[in-house]
């Protein structure tokens, strides 16, 4: 694939689809909290506070138009989570999907992961296009016949119907987590993983859903004595004994599950030292770090803080190998930002399929790209103005000081309401998922 | 002094997101609430540096006219309640912005003052935490930091750590001053009110407790100052009295429902991990079980 970020390389992108209602009056569960790719790039979920999971296909490429990639539709939909309450607490569990992980495909059924604050389920989502006609002792509509009439026999078979997806709880992982759970992550040993809260992390068995291993715990015997939390958690790609997770005090702990079975030592601590220079009230909250991801390759990992992203080559804990800012114009404005809780918003991160560029989100329904190779940068927009078929986006520009150019932003208009937390990068191709508060835009590069 | 304002600012604000997660869709959050507790630990510290900045320079001024000759003058100065005073000293104009804080000032110097005693074991606590502002937060030494005050309670949190921390560590800086004062008042002065200065400051922090206590709190408070002097902890005393200045802003964000906020208070207060989040019967002994504000306040997570 091309390498891709935009700016002076060759790669333009191009709207491609928009899903969700048009309506600016969104409605609660409409807003989308989590998308994920599938291994194959074919389906796309996405996950949303109501609690619903949206998967969609990937048309087949048209052999009538070999350069347009195939559309997304939808291709099922289901209820995952219901809100819960918990009597004994008195609290009530909130239905909103936190996370989605597909599993590898191994048969022809697909599976994915889905949890909210408590509950992890594991969904089969089948096909079903054929079924099973001409029996002897029912009729078509299901009634069964009397035996006395039945004269012949003949062999049922199987006709074509029209597609059906069913969509099945096939396990669900429930009473495990006392906080909230905030990351899964599937192991490459396609048997295991694991699911982070803010105090602990469980190792579970696909297959079993009475028992799980807590291979982390943070909690301090004295809650009093509380500074960090786990904000993320990810297993390595391809090392099946090595994960790692992220604090809301911006360290990194890699751990390997060969060492002990609690993996509170860990094995490597990745952090940076805080320049003093930017030292404020709100350091600790931005230096918080809300995602963490693997690199495809395995041996970059990639965080996310409130205003940057770092790169962290695994060989080396004492500094990323690269930090790019997202938006540092809004480190004068963390006061406004902690008023409005804006700066409590926890932005995912993604690589493109070979690892050259990375991707995260921003405000104003802006998102970024940093082309790692190219060292070159740009800031799209995903809005419906510019969601003509195949329109090439535009590159933005905030301004952050001085004369206002045409077409730049200034940052006082940047609309803190529009946020993009969630995006994701085919695995393959340039195709990207990009959500809004509750739409869903799909991109691609323009071939 | 623009400082001291923002970190009011932002501990009223913070105040406000702490009491809001509670009746929030989902229950508390953890991480959101740890990182609102950290922003107003880092706001009270600076507030406090800038207090007590203040107060050092007045205990300077203060030590200044020990040695001279404006005894009675002096004492008409530490004369809580006497905002005239503190006016003329260099740099306590920013101090005396408040109109509580004069008389807080004057409270918590007589306060430090008691507190030398406390001092010893303040020793650990974060010395080089007020250095340099909303450095390096340490972890509060908590259980020995512990406001009964049920203000501080609701604040809790606010203060959570906030109390446990600096305050120790603050007085460390300014009871230098006026314990040399007091010496050098006693060695000099043979005025008999010099040696009740002291006295006087301390009976009447403890009145103006219970009247400003009294006056922001319902009830409650009643109950709780005797039960707070009679502790005789005087880091209690002396956080609590930082907090009385915070009341007014309290109040304004929590309304006149400070009942119904300590009900909630309460009823997010479990022993162990968020369990029972009742809203229990308030007990001004549950609350002094609870102490320390910051166990009251992760302790409901």
């Amino acid at each position: 694939m091309a390498g891709a970020g935009g700016g002076g390389n060759d790669v333009q992108w191009c709207f491609s689809q928009v899903k969700g209602a048009i309506d600016d009056d969104v409605a609660e569960a409409d807003i989308i909290s989590t998308v994920e790719f599938n291994h194959s790039g074919e389906l796309l979920a996405t996950g949303d506070k109501g609690g619903r999971v949206v998967i969609f296909q990937q048309e087949l490429e048209s052999k009538n138009q070999p350069q347009c990639r195939g559309e997304y539709n939808v291709y099922s939909t289901f209820q995952s989570h219901e809100p819960e309450f918990d009597y004994l607490k008195s609290l009530e569990i909130e239905e909103k999907i936190n996370k989605i992980r597909w599993l590898p495909q191994k048969n022809a059924a697909q599976f994915l992961l889905s949890t909210n604050d408590k509950t992890i389920k594991l969904w089969k989502i089948s096909e079903r296009d054929k079924r099973p006609e001409g029996y002897n002792l029912k009729e078509e509509d299901g009634r069964y016949r009397d035996p006395t009439t039945v004269t012949t026999l003949r062999v049922p078979v199987f006709q074509p119907m029209d597609l059906m997806v069913e969509a099945s709880p096939r396990r669900v992982f429930a009473n495990a987590h006392t906080y909230h759970i905030n990351s899964i992550s599937v192991n490459s040993d396609c048997e295991t993983y694991l699911s982070a809260d803010d105090l602990r992390i469980n190792l579970w068995n696909l297959e079993i859903t009475d028992r799980s291993f807590n291979i982390v715990d943070i909690k301090p015997v004295n809650m009093e004595e509380l500074t960090e939390v786990i904000t993320a958690a990810e297993f390595h790609p391809n090392q099946c004994n090595t994960f790692v997770y992220s604090s809301s005090k911006g360290t990194i702990r890699l751990c390997d599950m060969r060492a002990s079975a609690l993996c509170d030592q860990h094995s490597k601590l990745f952090e940076e030292p805080e320049d003093p220079s930017n030292r404020s009230f709100f350091s600790e909250i931005i230096s918080s770090i809300s995602d963490v991801k693997f690199s495809h390759s395995g041996r970059y990992m990639m965080t996310r803080d409130y205003l940057s992203v770092k790169i962290w080559d695994l060989n080396m804990e004492s500094r990323p190998v690269e930090t790019y800012q997202v938006h540092e114009y809004l480190r004068s404005k963390l006061c406004s930002l902690y008023e409005n809780d804006c700066i409590f918003d926890k932005f995912e991160c993604c690589w493109n399929g070979n690892d050259s560029v990375v991707m995260t989100g921003s405000y104003n329904n802006f998102f970024r790209m940093f082309d790692r190779g190219y060292r070159q940068d740009v800031t799209l927009e995903a809005s419906r103005e510019s969601s003509k078929p195949r329109s090439v986006l535009k590159p933005r520009k905030v301004c952050t000081g001085g004369k206002r150019k045409k077409d730049e932003i200034s940052v006082d208009s940047l609309d803190f309401n529009k946020k993009i937390l969630h995006t994701a990068w085919h695995p393959q191709d340039n195709i990207i998922a990009v959500a809004t508060t509750n739409n869903l835009y799909i991109f691609q590069d323009k071939l | 002094m623009e400082y001291k304002v923002e970190a009011h600012r932002i501990m009223s604000i913070s105040l406000g997101k702490i009491y809001n997660s509670r009746v929030q869709r989902g229950g508390i959050k953890l991480h959101k609430n740890l990182l609102v507790s950290l922003v107003l630990r880092s706001a009270r510290q600076v507030y406090l540096r800038d207090y007590y900045g203040g107060i050092c320079l007045s205990a300077q001024q203060a030590r200044e006219w020990c040695e001279g000759e404006y005894m009675d003058s002096e004492q008409d100065r530490l004369v809580p309640g006497s905002t005239e005073s503190l006016p003329e000293s260099d740099g306590q104009s920013e101090v005396a912005v408040d109109k509580q804080e004069p008389s807080i000032v004057v409270e918590s110097h007589a306060a430090l003052d008691v507190e030398s005693e406390a001092r010893g074991e303040q020793d650990h606590a974060e010395n080089g935490v007020l250095d340099s502002g909303c450095s390096e937060l340490k972890t509060p030494e908590s259980p020995e930091a512990s406001p009964t005050c049920e203000v501080s309670n609701v604040v809790t949190t606010i203060s959570s750590n906030c109390i446990s921390g600096p305050p120790p560590s603050n007085p460390k800086q300014a009871t230098e001053t006026p314990n040399d004062c007091q010496t050098d008042s006693e060695s000099v002065e043979e005025n008999s009110h010099e040696p009740i200065v002291p006295h006087t400051c301390t009976n009447r922090k403890r009145s103006a407790d219970d009247s400003e206590l009294t006056d922001s709190l319902p009830k409650r408070t009643k109950v709780m100052s005797p039960t707070l002097i009679s502790k005789n902890d005087e880091k209690k005393a002396e956080t609590e009295e930082m907090d009385t200045s915070n009341v007014s802003s309290l109040i304004t964000i929590f309304g006149s429902s400070f009942s119904g906020l300590l009900s909630s208070e309460d009823g997010a207060q479990p022993d162990s991990e968020a369990e029972d989040s009742d809203s229990g019967q308030i007990c001004c002994d549950q609350m002094l079980k609870n102490l320390n504000p910051w166990s009251t306040a992760i302790v409901a997570f």
